[in-house]
């Protein structure tokens, strides 16, 4: 899970990185309609992770992560 | 079209010769992210500190991203960037007052470098909140092509945009057409707009059916 995260915030970045170099309607718009979904699903996506490892119980106890 | 004179006299906006921070602020940010997630893709795990900085600066680079999106998507160029607005941004070039944009454009009564946003957005914060919801909008429809020829305005024109700098002009308030009580009750109204009747139309109308306009 970790990767797939890991993965989608890289897209997210590499599409960050071409609307700098290059901003344009087309650029502007994978920005806006695939960059920004794919950083949200990422950060999501590691949250769901840390929770599944006991991050966010009431105990305040986490589970080691099994990588 | 005229031919483009050369120098930097006639640069518009003039080129300021410093590092552009804007566009550099995201990549500096995003660079370090980067290598964060690289390690984490290639080992699987990210220790705690560095899970925090991988969820951080991807975050803050968007954050500068957005802003640099927000700020420099009001130029002419990155209107005239898809190719339903081409037209429309090449006729503003017009030099035979055959449309009111053209007019305001080629005699410099607008910031040139951002002429389509300046009568396209309304005044102060939400004025710029709407044309960059109307903006979002304008990039999906043209991504699913639920769009039709001749494009047109959605809703009428906000005749504050015109006022906001033709109310106070001398040469404005002059016209006898501008005193009568009925005429301005209209335009307040919106039931009558300033093209049309006695100005031209804002865009040429072969511009607005995606076809190239003549000068």
């Amino acid at each position: 899970m970790i990767r797939v995260a890991c993965v989608l915030a890289l897209i997210a970045l590499a599409i960050l990185i071409l609307v700098a170099v290059r901003l344009d309607g087309a650029t502007a718009t994978i920005f806006s309609f695939i960059g920004i979904p794919a950083l949200v699903a990422a950060m999501g996506l590691y949250v769901l992770h840390r929770w599944r490892t006991g991050a966010f119980h009431p105990t305040g106890t986490s589970r080691p992560s099994t990588h | 079209m005229n031919a483009v004179p050369a120098g930097p006299l006639f640069v518009s906006p003039p080129v300021e010769p410093a590092v552009d921070w804007l566009r550099a602020l995201p990549i500096l940010v995003a660079l370090p992210a980067v290598a964060i997630l690289l390690w984490g893709l290639v080992r699987g795990y990210l220790p705690p500190a560095l899970a925090v900085a991988g969820l951080v600066l991807p975050a803050a680079a968007y954050g500068l991203g957005m802003l640099m999106v927000m700020e420099e998507s009001k130029d002419v160029r990155f209107c005239g960037s898809c190719h339903v607005m081409t037209p429309i941004v090449e006729s503003l070039h017009a030099t035979d007052g055959s449309s009111l944009a053209a007019i305001h454009y080629t005699r410099g009564l607008v910031p040139t470098g951002e002429a389509c946003y300046t009568c396209h957005s309304g005044y102060g914060i939400w004025g710029t909140f709407s044309a960059k919801r109307a903006g979002m909008m304008h990039m999906l429809r043209t991504v699913t092509g639920r769009y039709t020829l001749p494009i047109a305005l959605n809703g009428t024109f906000d005749i504050n945009s015109c006022l906001g700098c033709h109310a106070g002009a001398e040469s404005f308030r002059a016209v006898e057409a501008h005193k009568d009580p009925e005429l301005q009750k209209a335009l307040l109204d919106r039931t009558m707009t300033c093209t049309g009747a006695c100005h031209p139309a804002a865009h040429p109308e072969e511009a607005l059916t995606g076809g190239r306009a003549t000068s």
